[in-house]
């Protein structure tokens, strides 16, 4: 299998791995068929991804999509983050394999649960304070 | 530049220096068809006919029990088919462990009217004997058990087997394609009567192997054309492989008995050099009765192919146990017939050593190992 030397260098070096105290979004997203998990963490200021840190259970384009993606939602507005294709992660790990498709989608499934977490946490936030 | 090691022969292996001499003639100087009956042809001939020999020494069998092939593939469906299409009707037993090349041969059988029983196997791989006994029914045709199995090297009692065969009266098929010059085989003490091998797994070359068939055990042919092989197998034998495969069988005799045992001390080092220093890890196969360069590790809570590739990346190759293709990851079939639990099977991992690898290569492997499941697992998502 060949991936391209993006992809390897988020394999190698993985940007944002691990978890955050206090998130102010958390989403997952999960492939029943290939049984991987992708979660990310983000921190949001002024309706803007400030810090984004992921987990991920999978094969290597998987763990190297999850680490791309969290360099494509940081300093991105949450309301753009809710239609995040599978595509823009696609292209931040420098393309797929055809059968490695499922990487990019599972990592932008989560990207998209966690913007709409964060969302509902600020409406739910400022409905308090109302 | 990364150190280059490679721990995957029991998918193939590099073609002894030796081989390739002796099959260097056979391409442009002994190039004939070995059916033709000119000089050009007899000295093909010859060729063919002393690998023949040396494989029927190493075997202690007679010549013309050795019919040559394009691989275990073929070897294997030539078993299957060739006894059970010679009974036209009947009930085959195999396990649930062998390789696709003959489950897939039994379930062909299956779509032409025959039955079939697949054994299970216990935690470690063995097939138990008394089950193959239980199996058996009055049109009872074939009996086909793997020798050593190839993902976990776990080595059947095929001796037992073949005794209860014998008293059956039913021919047993054995695939040694893994054990084959790897390890001791007495085709009589085990009562075998048909056996697959093949030329790549023991430094010959790719497209080449053969089928081992008793005097006397009825069978018909599966692909028709020339009278080659005497017409048990037809088509031009492709002579340089079988003269490599030749070679590399004589080299295997010479060499066999003293790189068993250290593959073994290899592989053990290997083990106890991951186990010591990686948390959450189990070695598949039986602890004793496997092949000597054979270790399979389940690494848990981690996916194995980002491990091949974490490895690929410092020059190591092993194999994944679990395969994702288009998005779809299965376990193996083979450790999940022997019990192991999905979050197990799912992070399998394949070591298989030959002649070439070291104990530097093993220390670099488990050096190399040790930080990387360690980074992959503390990305990992606990699962809610």
């Amino acid at each position: 299998m060949q991936y391209s030397p993006v992809l390897i260098d988020h394999f190698r070096n993985p940007r944002n791995a691990g978890i955050m105290r206090t998130p102010d979004g958390v989403g997952e997203g999960e492939s029943k068929e290939c049984m991987d998990l992708v979660r990310f963490h983000l921190r949001v200021r002024d309706g803007q991804v400030v810090e984004a840190r992921f987990q991920a259970y999978g094969c290597g384009p998987t763990i190297a999509a999850a680490s791309a993606a969290t360099e494509v939602a940081t300093g991105c507005a949450l309301e753009a983050l809710l239609e995040v294709p599978a595509a823009r992660v696609e292209a931040a790990v420098g393309g797929l394999p055809e059968t490695r498709r499922h990487a990019a989608e599972v990592a932008a499934l989560a990207l998209r649960a966690a913007a709409r977490d964060a969302l509902n946490r600020m409406v739910t936030r400022s409905g308090r304070h109302a | 530049m990364n150190r280059r090691v490679y721990l995957d022969h029991n998918a193939s292996t590099p073609v002894h220096p030796e081989v390739v001499e002796a099959m260097l003639p056979y391409f442009s100087e002994r190039f004939g068809n070995p059916s033709s009956v000119h000089g050009f042809g007899r000295e093909a001939r010859e060729g063919l006919e002393t690998a023949r020999e040396q494989v029927a020494h190493f075997l202690r069998v007679g010549k013309e029990e050795i019919v040559f092939t394009s691989g275990g593939t073929e070897s294997d469906n030539l078993a299957i088919k060739g006894v059970a299409m010679g009974r036209r009707r009947g009930h085959v037993i195999t396990s649930k462990i062998e390789h696709h090349a003959v489950l897939r041969a039994v379930q062909s059988l299956e779509t032409l009217g025959f039955e079939a029983t697949y054994l299970d196997v216990d935690g470690d791989g063995l097939v138990d004997p008394e089950a193959v006994r239980r199996a058996i029914r009055p049109d009872t045709v074939l009996i086909s058990v793997m020798h050593a199995n190839s993902e976990v090297g776990t080595i059947q009692p095929v001796g037992e087997i073949g005794a209860i065969a014998r008293q059956h009266g039913i021919p047993l098929h054995v695939d040694a394609v893994q054990t084959f010059g790897k390890a001791p085989l007495d085709l009589h003490a085990l009562d075998i009567d048909l056996l697959s091998f093949s030329g790549h797994k023991i430094y010959g070359p790719k497209g080449v192997a053969g089928l081992y068939i008793r005097k006397g055990t009825k069978m018909v042919s599966v692909q028709h054309g020339g009278e080659h092989e005497r017409r048990r197998r037809a088509g031009t034998e492709n002579v340089a492989g079988i003269v490599g495969l030749g070679r590399a069988v004589e080299i295997r005799g010479r060499d066999m008995a003293e790189e068993a045992g250290r593959l073994t001390a290899l592989r053990d080092r290997l083990w106890e050099g991951i186990r010591a220093r990686v948390p959450d890890v189990r070695l598949s196969g039986h602890p004793t009765r496997r092949l000597p360069g054979t270790c399979n590790i389940c690494f848990r809570h981690v996916e194995s192919e980002s491990i091949v590739l974490g490895l690929d990346l410092k020059g190591i190759g092993v194999s994944a146990g679990s395969a994702c293709t288009s998005g779809n990851v299965e376990p193996s079939y083979v450790l999940v017939a022997m019990g192991v639990p999905v979050e197990w099977a799912m992070g399998a991992v394949r070591h298989s050593l030959g002649r070439c690898t070291t104990a530097e290569d093993i220390d670099y492997v488990v050096e190399s190992t040790v930080p990387l499941v360690a980074r992959l697992r503390s990305a990992m998502p606990v699962r809610a």
